[in-house]
């Protein structure tokens, strides 16, 4: 299956959950999902996810000046976006859990 | 969590001022918005050993994990019917530019190349210079061969301007003699230079591709029927790559044979171009145009010696009234030679008929 297309649904619930755990900028949050074992997501994706996560109000950001290289930008998460963390949490809980008895039941 | 940091480099700059390109229809802040920050991630990105890939492809990742409408990818502009405005010509210039800076940034194999190329400049200013200076010898001098070191007719004189030539043009690469490299240039500056490279362009191509080591810019025998033999006009008979103009066979006494007709070994005519079969390359000048022997009304260029004639313009078969000359062979004769195969009774082969 291809798992790009499921990524799509919950990117924004595994970008939230990364920043929460810890502010971060782009190429950081990428490669924390990654490591995370979300290995095939792009880091445009990501990008985006996080200046419409920005925009939404769910993160705040703030730029880190470098001496030696341009400026990274860091995401934080906020009180709306910590919100939809849990209820979005929630709501995936409840989904994975309702395909998953989905599925043990086509299987038996 | 690396903290390795570099400065940007030209290949990152190109690649986001290509995403840049796309997001053109954004407002400024959505814009910045979405740029933020992008350098420093695909500095790492780099640093990684991660290919920066397509930057449209990109653009529209971005711009669709943004929530984005999707952009259109800015077409060239189709030009209205007016005079380009000076503005526009620089809007081009700089476009051009920027755009092949993101081409050849794109992936690091063609950073490199790029990189090998531009350190040949300095050859490229050579060759404008010697490009430049056989123009003018070819349209001052008598007909000629293209030389390395260009004529112009008087002793001496071609060496010193060559010379002198290869010496502007270095320097006007070097950007001390007309305002350096870049788009701060004067418009007219900027048009006037890529003309010249081009035209140089043009004359070493000229040069090079024809092989014939002649400017043909004269009408040549193109459009001479060639009756269907599957051959290209231009690819003819060739001696450690310079091309054969003519053929002079001579029989087993020694003495020269006319109309001899030659063909591989798997049926091809031995043709030589009817470029090669002409000398001079002035238009409208007089010169020696090579006469096919004929099948019917056809021109045959494999049928030796080829006759000649010299006329001002156009092919052999434009000014059929006047006779074509058969050409005065190398020898009037040659050693007579014997076969190698016994001439006499044979014996009788297996499997021949």
């Amino acid at each position: 299956m291809d798992t790009t297309q499921l990524l799509k649904g919950v990117l924004d619930l595994a970008v939230l959950a990364v920043v929460d755990a810890e502010d971060g900028y782009g190429y950081d949050v990428l490669r924390r999902l990654r490591a995370g074992g979300l290995s095939e997501v792009g880091d445009a994706s990501v990008y985006g996810t996080l200046r419409r996560l920005y925009a939404a109000g769910a993160l705040t950001s703030y730029v880190v000046p470098s001496e030696e290289g341009p400026h990274r930008k860091y995401y934080g998460i906020t009180p709306t976006g910590r919100d939809q963390l849990a209820r979005q949490t929630k709501d995936w809980r409840t989904f994975a859990d309702t395909v998953t008895d989905l599925l043990q039941g086509a299987a038996s | 969590m690396s903290d390795h940091t570099t400065t940007v480099g030209p290949q990152v700059e190109a690649f986001v001022a290509q995403v840049r390109a796309r997001l053109t229809d954004l407002s400024e802040d959505e814009r910045e918005e979405l740029l933020g920050g992008l350098e420093a991630d695909l500095v790492e990105k780099l640093a990684d050993g991660a290919d920066l890939g397509d930057p449209w492809l990109y653009a529209a990742e971005l711009r669709a994990a943004a929530g984005l409408p999707e952009g259109r990818r800015p077409l060239v502009r189709t030009p209205r019917l007016r005079m380009p405005r000076g503005e526009d010509v620089d809007r081009v210039l700089d476009e051009s530019r920027t755009e092949w800076s993101a081409l050849t940034a794109r992936h690091p194999a063609g950073a490199r190349a790029w990189e090998v190329v531009a350190t040949l400049r300095p050859a490229w200013w050579v060759l404008r210079a010697w490009a430049a200076v056989t123009l003018v010898d070819g349209w001052t001098g008598p007909w000629e061969r293209v030389s390395a070191i260009p004529t112009l007719g008087v002793p001496l004189l071609g060496p010193v301007v060559l010379l002198a030539a290869i010496a502007a043009s270095t320097l006007i690469g070097l950007g001390r003699l007309w305002p350096g490299s870049g788009p701060d240039r004067p418009r007219l500056t900027r048009i006037a230079l890529l003309a010249a490279n081009l035209m140089a362009l043009g004359v070493l191509g000229t040069v090079a591709g024809g092989g014939s080591s002649y400017l043909a810019s004269s009408p040549t025998w193109d459009s001479a029927d060639y009756g269907g033999y599957p051959y290209t006009p231009r690819d003819g008979l060739r001696l450690d790559g310079s091309p054969i103009r003519n053929v002079f066979a001579y029989d087993a006494a020694g003495d020269p044979v006319t109309g001899v007709q030659l063909f591989r070994g798997n049926g091809d005519p031995l043709t030589v171009s009817a470029d090669q079969a002409e000398s001079g390359w002035r238009p409208r000048a007089e010169r020696t145009v090579g006469c096919g022997w004929l099948n019917g009304s056809r021109q045959l260029f494999n049928v030796f010696p080829l006759a000649d004639r010299v006329q001002r313009r156009g092919t052999c078969l434009d000014d059929a009234d006047q006779p074509a000359s058969l050409p005065v062979p190398p020898f009037a004769q040659v050693p007579p030679v014997t076969s190698p195969v016994p001439p006499v009774v044979e014996q009788p082969q297996p499997g021949e008929e």
